[in-house]
């Protein structure tokens, strides 16, 4: 997995790509805390080249969300591919998460 | 395989292939693939307590029928009456492994009979043959 971290109009985007497993997330959950830590107000985090996520990467992005609504935060998520989506469904974090197509309907929602 | 996380893509790349070699359906291929990874998370995790130095041996069997991954490693017994997850509606970090396996494979099962270690059993039985082979005799 890859972590591209950028600015989009004031908004901090991780953009990941690869598998998101039990060897992976650790890395993710240590950049996306530091920024939950750092309190900012919203955190978008893009999909579009994630081929695999597993209970810890989902575990990970349920502690960012809780971290990030703890001070009034926000955390979408963009562009998840429909080959992963299915596991938002079952576990129904698809209900929690803010889920948008992409950077555009992030901003509008 | 050795039992560090890093090598879980493998064991997910080795279950999806077996599971199209024998030309079995690719709507499932996803679940199954993250099935066997999560319970091979699980032996790293539990079992061996993070100790990425021990080894885990995953074995296929596919029959008619069926397809099986039976699972072992010489950790720590895991007790069956307490695996549980999290509910669901429950939303809170960890916890879903367990219903990712359970979802998808029709049998879930530690063989009691291995004195050390763990042996799972997963089966999922493969009903779309069944009524072929059924429908031709």
């Amino acid at each position: 997995m890859k972590i591209e971290i950028a600015e989009h109009k004031g908004v901090k985007v991780f953009g990941l790509s690869g598998d998101i497993d039990m060897y992976s997330s650790p890395a993710l959950r240590k950049e996306l805390m530091s920024l939950v830590r750092e309190k900012v107000p919203m955190i978008f985090i893009d999909f579009r080249n994630v081929s695999y996520i597993d209970s810890s990467g989902i575990a990970t992005l349920v502690e960012g969300l809780k971290g990030m609504m703890d001070h009034g935060g926000k955390l979408k998520l963009l562009g998840i591919p429909e080959r992963i989506a299915g596991i938002f469904s079952f576990s129904k974090l698809d209900k929690v998460f803010d889920i948008c197509v992409g950077l555009d309907d992030a901003f509008e929602g | 395989m050795p039992s560090d996380p890093r090598y879980l893509c493998v064991v997910r790349e080795v279950t999806a292939k077996m599971w199209q070699l024998h030309g079995l359906g690719e709507e499932m291929v996803e679940q199954i693939r993250l099935a066997v990874d999560e319970a091979c998370a699980n032996v790293i995790k539990y079992a061996y307590r993070g100790d990425t130095e021990k080894r885990i041996v995953v074995r296929y069997k596919v029959s008619r029928g069926r397809f099986e991954v039976v699972i072992e490693d010489s950790g720590i017994k895991a007790d069956a009456r307490v695996i549980a997850g999290r509910k669901l509606e429950d939303v809170r970090p960890g916890g879903l492994g367990i219903h990712f396996i359970a979802r998808c494979f029709d049998v879930f099962e530690f063989d009691g009979r291995k004195k050390n270690g763990n042996r799972l059993r997963l089966i999922k039985y493969l009903k779309e043959r069944n009524e072929d082979r059924d429908s031709r005799t």
